[in-house]
């Protein structure tokens, strides 16, 4: 790997990477195209690879037929909310995990662990009675609570990966000299991790932001709804409104590639640190 | 360091108190009187929401100490939904019921019978007597229905023109004939919008239908007079070979996945000259930019050999859950959409079967799109109204069962053979339980 | 000092148990003092209190409905049927096409996944120009919700108006319209193309990332042995991230195994029930109503994934050892 590239080595390798790059972002391409086309124009043949003529139709009729705009808020809302807590909770656990051997921990881990092969639909119908109980049915607080539980554990074991990757020595210097646990974390071992740290809340931000099912089934009014269950709305029993839904995803899509362009390189720096103990 | 995190802490426990305040909420706000009513609608559309929420201000203005919240989840996991409300039995009021949802809502005692808050009600006269007999099954009323489904052809009078024919289709045969001749795969253009996909069944025991309207109890349309499952008649494999041809020879071959949605835009964005659909479509197709208004009319549903079809009745409306801490405000919301301008106004703007008398003397029904359907109303003996057993518990069940086995048969994985046998022994054992 | 302290451990917390063999790892050296546990309590607590009350609680509640007859059409009855909801699923005629179908969408998308990523993380492993904006793109596909990639396909895949068959027909490969999402091979075909396009990212992150680590001065020492490229992958390369590798593999599979939305957004299962696997057939059963065999099915899948799970680390254990 050292040695030099040579002239096929490097012309093979920018042919991948051309075609990678153009097979991932055609799609991105072809929503963009189709939420600019003209309503009536979608379904012309044959197909125009850009609109002949612009129209803003789809997105203006986002804003002014429905109510996307609070529904992004209460995405951006939700989701930032949710992955903070969750971030901050899974880092104490995966601090506990990481640092201390007791007997328990193998079970810890595995509780965890199961948490990610439960398919989510068998626990809606029991988790939907609970809420309603807990007078959390189409409230914020609700679905936050909820994204933050689901978040945790692999948040925990992302997190864990980071903190073995820290010497011990770090900390305990810091609690030699009087911190306690607590700020001896968030003093020494969090700047220390936060390309780690900064990797797991984007990971949890795009699940939350993402999240579907339990959206659907726990928001009912137009000020609570997220983003992606307005995208399911836009499947109606006879239309499925797919100049509008283009226009949709490009505004659900654009801040999370916003936020991978400036983060990307803290998520591989981070996985770096953490992938490696998996 | 320490009061930093004290103060990250602290931050995300008020921030999730602050959004607790403005969340949750309950049905009945006592101290300034206004009862709060939910309302969760199943059929979502974009437009029909509007429709809706411009009848409910009209409500709310004339009860000012009445509010209502409409709930509108997408469709697609609307029924899911609306099950997990009346099951929780908390924020659901009134609830849109179809007949094929009603029958297990009202096993489950999900909700309420009105019958006894409107004995007496001075709106029974104006309804028609569909309407009627759908809010008095069986001794109770479940749900009022604020319109009804039927099927008719739609189809391209410009294609129709040119290929030759003198008019659209009456019967399955003529719609393969022409559907066949239409059929033009290498330009994207088709004969007939098959239905393949989710809710194919319909369609298929229509034409089944149609075949053995001689013998067929009106009462539960899937029975003959002699007892047995019309899928058992001799008629109904001819219908099924039929209908199957109709789909090799004039009809997308990706229709063997389409649904509602697909086949409504396969018409209107102009690659199929046929659909056969509810009349809840012509709004749509009104819409559409590819089809000009005289490119494209209404026909009667297709005959089969008989010379008739059976018109199977949708219907949905709208009901109380059993739960409902707002019963009569509940009772007064149904009254108000199931009579005068607010019917008249729902029904119009999704193009609905009309609950109301007064529609037969309205001209709205009877030109453009919708003289078809005084057509089959003049002719009860060619269109023959029957009811199907759609209130039974099992028919999602049967639903999913028989769309699964027709898409089989599409995909030749199966005969059209093997299909009715499979129909007719499911549905002779559940009518013998 | 520290057994003693190690056992008030014992008392202190329930996950705390027998002491550890003194000094053999830098970890184990930490001593524990009651008042040391009731930190680790107090930080374990929240994630516990929160994935208890809102994922185990439903869970574990939910699946007492697989041993019911629990059916939201009808709730009249919901009487005990012990293993009845089992029996009734492994009688359905779909059965077999559907675990075979789960097989082919976990290995279909799988592979090309790490073959691909594996690939991608190759190329992006030494600097270039642009690498950073590079890798924003190229990470795209990982920030869209399943849904929304299934919708989208859905529509580059549409037989009349699909982008994917002009480009196929402008290229010569195909003369007419393929009808991709009605006939069982090509729609399976598309799904798993979907899929495929979706994960790569994924593998190529995290071996990308497993390759940084992965010192230089391994790969200097093989350069000096006269070690050629190839053998320096399979000697150096492969062998440094094994472990890594493994990991993201098995999670992945979990994962893939678990998740119906892209499939479940582009064909429904459809058609004729010969694109569903199972975790799509779950919704399917759910939307009819049937509680019971749902909830029974997800236990399936729950203890398919454990058991795959145990044994995959047992393979993967030993080489980790041997290193």
């Amino acid at each position: 790997m050292i040695n030099k590239e040579t002239v096929f080595g490097r012309t093979s390798k920018i042919i991948f990477l051309g075609i990678c790059l153009i097979v991932t972002i055609f799609p991105l391409y072809w929503i963009v195209v189709t939420s600019l086309k003209a309503p009536g124009t979608i379904y012309s043949l044959p197909l125009d690879y850009w609109p002949k003529e612009l129209s803003f139709e789809n997105y203006i009729g986002l804003f002014t037929k429905s109510d996307f705009g609070v529904y992004m808020l209460n995405s951006l809302l939700v989701a930032t909310v949710a992955a903070t807590v969750a971030t901050l909770i899974s880092l104490l656990s995966a601090y506990v995990l990481a640092r201390f051997q007791f007997s328990g921990r193998g079970w810890v881990m595995a509780a965890f662990l199961l948490t990610q092969m439960i398919p989510g639909f068998i626990a809606l119908g029991p988790l939907y009675m609970m809420m309603t109980n807990f007078n959390l049915v189409d409230s914020k607080t609700g679905l936050i609570l909820v994204y933050i539980a689901i978040c945790i554990p692999f948040c925990t074991i992302m997190l864990r990966g980071f903190f073995e990757n820290v010497p011990d020595a770090l900390e305990e210097a810091a609690m030699i000299d009087g911190c306690s646990r607590l700020s001896a974390l968030f003093r020494v071992l969090v700047p220390v991790m936060m390309p780690g740290i900064a990797a797991s809340f984007i990971f949890n931000f795009v699940n939350c932001w993402n999240e579907l099912f339990l959206s659907v089934t726990l928001m009912n009014s137009d000020e609570n709804k997220t983003i992606p269950t307005a995208l399911a709305g836009f499947i109606s029993s006879f239309n499925i409104d797919w100049g509008s839904m283009s226009a949709a995803a490009v505004l659900t899509v654009v801040p999370t590639l916003v936020i991978f362009a400036f983060a990307s390189k803290f998520i591989v720096q981070g996985l770096t640190a953490g992938a490696v103990k998996g | 360091m320490k009061s930093r995190f004290t103060t990250i802490a602290a931050l995300g426990v008020t921030a999730v108190l602050a959004l607790s305040a403005c969340g949750g909420g309950g049905a009945k706000d006592s101290s300034n009187g206004t009862v709060t009513l939910k309302m969760v609608e199943s059929l979502t559309n974009p437009t029909r929401t509007d429709t809706i929420k411009t009848l409910l201000a009209g409500f709310e203005k004339e009860n000012p100490n009445i509010k209502v919240d409409l709930i509108s989840p997408p469709t697609d996991s609307a029924d899911q939904k609306i099950q997990q409300m009346l099951q929780s039995g908390k924020g659901i009021d009134v609830v849109e019921a179809r007949d094929i949802t009603v029958g297990s809502f009202g096993a489950n005692k999900w909700l309420y019978d009105m019958s006894a808050d409107l004995k007496g009600w001075d709106g029974w006269d104006n309804l028609t007597t569909n309407a009627v007999n759908y809010s008095k099954q069986d001794g109770k009323t479940y749900y009022i229905p604020y319109g009804f489904y039927g099927l008719s052809l739609f189809y391209r009078t410009d294609l129709v023109k040119e290929a030759g024919f003198s008019g659209p289709p009456a019967s399955w045969q003529d719609l393969l004939k022409q559907s066949e001749k239409l059929n033009q795969p290498d330009e994207n253009k088709f004969g007939y919008a098959f239905r393949g996909g989710p809710n194919a069944n319909s369609n298929a025991v229509a034409v089944i239908e149609a075949y053995t309207a001689d013998q067929i109890d009106k009462e539960n349309a899937f029975k003959l007079t002699n007892g047995k499952t019309i899928f058992s008649a001799p008629e109904a494999q001819q219908a099924m070979d039929d209908y199957l041809e109709i789909f090799k020879k004039g009809s997308p071959p990706s229709s063997v996945a389409w649904g509602y949605p697909e086949m409504v835009q396969g018409f209107s964005n102009g690659s199929t000259a046929f659909l056969l659909q509810d009349p809840e479509v012509i709004a749509t197709i009104k819409e559409s930019k590819s089809l000009k208004a005289d490119q494209w009319s209404v026909a009667p549903l297709l005959v089969g050999p008989t010379g008739k079809a059976i018109q199977p009745v949708a219907s949905a409306g709208w009901g109380i859950a059993e739960s409902s801490k707002a019963k009569p405000e509940a009772i007064k919301l149904i009254k108000y959409l199931s009579q005068g301008e607010p019917a008249t106004t729902f029904s119009k703007d999704n193009s609905l079967v009309p609950i109301l008398k007064s529609a037969a003397t309205d001209p709205f029904y009877s030109t453009g799109p919708w003289a078809a359907y005084v057509t089959m109303t003049e002719n009860p003996d060619t269109y023959i109204s029957a009811t199907q057993p759609r209130g039974v518990a099992w028919w999602t069940e049967w639903i999913k069962k028989s769309d699964g086995e027709l898409q089989r048969v599409l995909t030749g994985k199966m005969t059209t053979k093997e299909l009715l046998t499979s129909w007719d022994s499911y549905w002779t054992e559940k009518m013998a339980s | 000092m520290a057994l003693t302290s190690e056992q008030t451990v014992v008392r202190g917390s329930k996950t705390a148990g027998a002491p550890q063999e003194p000094n053999t790892t830098l970890r184990q050296k930490k001593r524990f003092n009651s008042r040391t546990a009731l930190t680790l309590l107090a930080f374990m607590a929240p994630a516990a209190i929160f994935v208890g009350i809102f994922t185990y609680y439903p869970m574990i509640s939910g699946s007492q409905m697989a041993f019911r007859n629990w059916n939201l059409n009808d709730l009249s009855d919901t009487s005990w049927v012990g293993w009845g909801n089992f029996v009734k699923l492994f009688e359905t005629p779909e059965f077999g096409t559907i675990v075979r179908n789960t097989i082919v969408w976990v290995v279909g998308s799988l592979v090309p996944q790490v073959v691909i990523g594996f690939a991608l993380a190759l190329f992006l492993k030494r600097h270039f120009k642009f690498r950073g904006a590079y890798q924003a793109f190229i990470f795209f596909p990982w920030a869209v919700s399943g849904f929304l990639i299934g919708m989208l396909f859905r529509w580059m895949f549409n037989a009349e108006f699909g982008v994917v068959n002009d480009l196929l027909m402008k290229a010569g490969i195909i003369h007419s319209p393929i009808p991709w999402l009605a006939e069982p091979g090509f729609a399976m075909t598309a799904i798993i193309i979907a899929n495929i396009w979706y994960g790569v990212t994924f593998f190529a992150i995290m071996i990308l990332a497993a390759l940084q680590s992965v010192s230089d001065e391994m790969y200097e020492a093989a350069a000096i042995d006269g070690a050629g490229k190839v053998r320096t992958f399979f000697n150096i390369t492969l062998p440094s991230i094994a472990v890594t590798l493994g990991l993201t593999i098995l999670l992945r599979i979990i994962w893939i195994f678990n998740f119906p939305d892209i499939i479940w957004a582009m064909t429904g299962g459809g058609p004729a029930d010969q694109t569903h696997i199972i975790t799509t057939y779950m919704i399917k059963i759910t939307q009819e109503g049937d509680y019971g065999q749902a909830s029974a099915l997800g236990l399936i899948v729950v203890f398919t994934l454990m058991l795959f799970a145990a044994f995959y680390l047992m393979a993967v254990r030993p080489r980790k050892e041997k290193r």
